[in-house]
């Protein structure tokens, strides 16, 4: 086969086709940690986390495209913008429709999905922008192979907020009473935590890191236009490996998702880059439901 | 004797369907109270609405009131009731399963401010339970069912409670660690703790309370000091297997009340 003599063996192609997975991979991962830390904490299922995304990659056309902003200071202003927006979500949304069907809620964040594509499409036009370029867009020489510096940069971006929020999330007074909450919410509120800021909290930093995913993934792709929010659907099959429920799991699945889908689309043609990382979600769904790393029911009693 | 809660005319409902009606209970400063009451009582409604978790499940109290020292506790966030002294042990234990034991008993520490006194508090609760130290890493949920129950019990300890609510403490309990458990809420009771124990198993709870309530379809029915109870026939009937009907033995306590 030439697709074999071409590419497959060719260790240069496959150490650039790595590296660029795992950039995509960790923003796949950012947004299945928001989605999972969402869904196990509030039981909301979110399916506008493609959206946010999305919204977050304009924002940044809005802040260094269109302004040149620094990098640093635009990245942060964005995060917290959209981490605002979680909150506004939580207290505007989901909590007025407490005790709703899980398919109202459900609905509904279809609607703010909706939402946000046309307020984008109003706001920036239906033309697609070209990609973000605040931060290096140079190449760097390994093992005789140039790597883009933008896929190592956003690598190391995603890992160390990722590694903050875990840190966050399993140390602090905080994060603990937040797992409480996603454990078991009528202990959580039967201790004195108050449920609806844990919920608060997790909004806002669901929202906040897709926010900061959506700057990266600005950098990494070559245009930034209304139909990323595919991109951000890919959080699905990442979360799949992570069994829905396991935090560090859906961060190692978005790795994966990430590396076998640039893999394919290296090799065998863009074409087959959606369905391999959809092909992953349903084999992962008919044949480990409970995720590669998935926790056992630990309820005994 | 000042008291350290009050209940009074207390009618609860959810929705439409009544599930307390004009309860009144007092639990003395530092008393052991218990409350009987089969299955479907009324008993954990009791417990959510003096914890103040009532709106999770869409209750609502529609008369009577709760008050500590006096002051008027009904409508407060469960953080607020927590920080005033009230700790409740819940029905069914309730933990964390996913979190570690230590982790499970720092929660019950949430409400506190004096975040320098909760690791104190914590060599306190192990020193109550020589058995949980070793156990401290482990995940809650692959506990057995006593050890649970002792980390739900030092869990609301870490809130260091002036009142101990207890939900069913011996529910699908062997006999031995109940017995345990109840000795371990007289250890806690003498330090000074108002212990309020919530049983269907009458002959524990009497045992060890100096006063009973008798809930029956979210009525008190019955209340009197515990070693009289303990001999009264209705309630030997009723709670504590011995024989017939327990809906005929309920006909006859209401018939007694009732007199
Ligand atoms: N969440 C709820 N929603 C509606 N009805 C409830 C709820 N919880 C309890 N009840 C009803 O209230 C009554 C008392 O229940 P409960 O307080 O759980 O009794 P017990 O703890 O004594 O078994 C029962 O009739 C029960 O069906
Ligand atoms: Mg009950």
């Amino acid at each position: 086969m030439d697709i074999l003599a071409s590419t497959f063996f060719d260790w240069g192609v496959n150490l650039q086709l790595l590296v660029s997975g795992l950039a995509l991979g960790a923003i796949y991962a950012v947004v299945a940690l928001g989605f999972v830390l969402v869904e196990k904490s509030t039981a909301v299922l979110n399916l506008a986390v493609g959206e946010f995304l999305m919204l977050g990659s304009y924002f940044g056309v809005a802040f260094f495209m269109e302004r040149k902003t620094n990098i640093f200071i635009g990245t942060l202003v964005i995060t917290l913008v959209m981490a605002l927006f979680g909150l506004a979500i939580h207290y505007g949304i989901m909590r007025p429709m407490v005790g709703q069907g899980f398919f109202a809620i459900v609905l509904a964040t279809i609607g703010i999905a909706t939402v946000i594509r046309a307020v984008v499409q109003m706001w920036f036009g239906p033309l697609e922008k070209g990609n973000l370029t605040a931060l290096p867009t140079g190449t760097i020489e390994v093992a005789g192979t140039s790597i883009r510096w933008v896929d190592i940069i956003i690598l190391l971006v995603v890992l160390g907020s990722v590694g903050a929020f875990l840190v966050f999330y399993a140390r602090t007074r905080t994060g603990l009473h937040m797992r409480a909450v996603a454990s078991n919410i009528e202990a959580a509120a039967g201790v004195g935590i108050d449920p609806d800021r844990a919920y608060a909290i997790t909004w806002a930093m669901a929202i906040g890191i897709a926010g900061l995913g959506g700057v990266m993934l600005g950098h990494f792709t070559p245009s930034v236009n209304p139909a990323l929010a595919a991109i951000g659907l890919r959080a699905f099959p990442a979360a799949a490996i992570g069994g829905f429920t396991s935090v560090g799991g859906s961060i190692i699945g978005g790795l994966i998702v990430g590396v076998i889908e640039q893999l394919a689309g290296g090799h065998f043609g863009t074409k087959w880059r959606e369905p391999v990382a959809f092909g992953i979600l349903i084999l992962v769904l008919i044949f480990k439901p409970t995720g590669l790393f998935g926790q056992k029911d630990l309820e005994r009693v | 004797m000042s008291s350290s809660l009050k209940i009074d005319g207390l009618s609860v409902s959810y929705g439409p369907i009544p599930a307390l009606r004009n309860v009144s209970i007092e639990v003395p400063e530092g008393g052991f109270v218990s409350v009987l009451g089969s299955n479907g009582a009324g008993k954990t409604t009791l417990v959510r609405t003096i914890t103040g978790v009532l709106y999770l499940q869409k209750g609502k109290v529609t008369s009577g009131s709760i008050t500590r020292d006096g002051q008027d506790m009904t409508k407060l966030k469960t953080r607020k009731i927590v920080t005033g002294g009230v700790a409740q042990v819940p029905e069914g234990r309730m933990l964390f399963p996913q979190l570690t034991v230590e982790e499970n008993l720092r929660c019950g520490a949430a409400s506190r401010r004096d975040l320098a006194g909760i690791n104190d508090t914590l060599s306190e609760v192990f020193d109550l339970f020589p058995q949980l130290p070793p156990l401290q890493n482990q995940l809650a949920g692959l506990l057995s069912g006593g050890e649970q129950q002792m980390v739900a019990v030092g869990r609301a300890l870490m809130a260091k409670p002036s009142l101990l609510v207890c939900d069913e403490l011996s529910l699908g309990l062997a006999p031995l660690i109940v017995r345990d458990l109840f000795l371990l809420l007289d250890r806690i009771n003498k330090e000074g703790v108002a212990v309020l124990a919530i049983e269907q198993n009458a002959r524990i709870a009497l045992q060890h309370s100096t006063y009973a309530y008798a809930l029956e379809v979210g009525e008190i029915v019955l209340e009197g000091p515990s070693d009289e109870l303990r001999e009264n026939q209705e309630v030997q009937d009723l709670y504590m297997g011995g024989g017939g009907d327990s809906r005929e033995a309920y006909a006859a306590i209401r018939r007694e009340v009732n007199r």
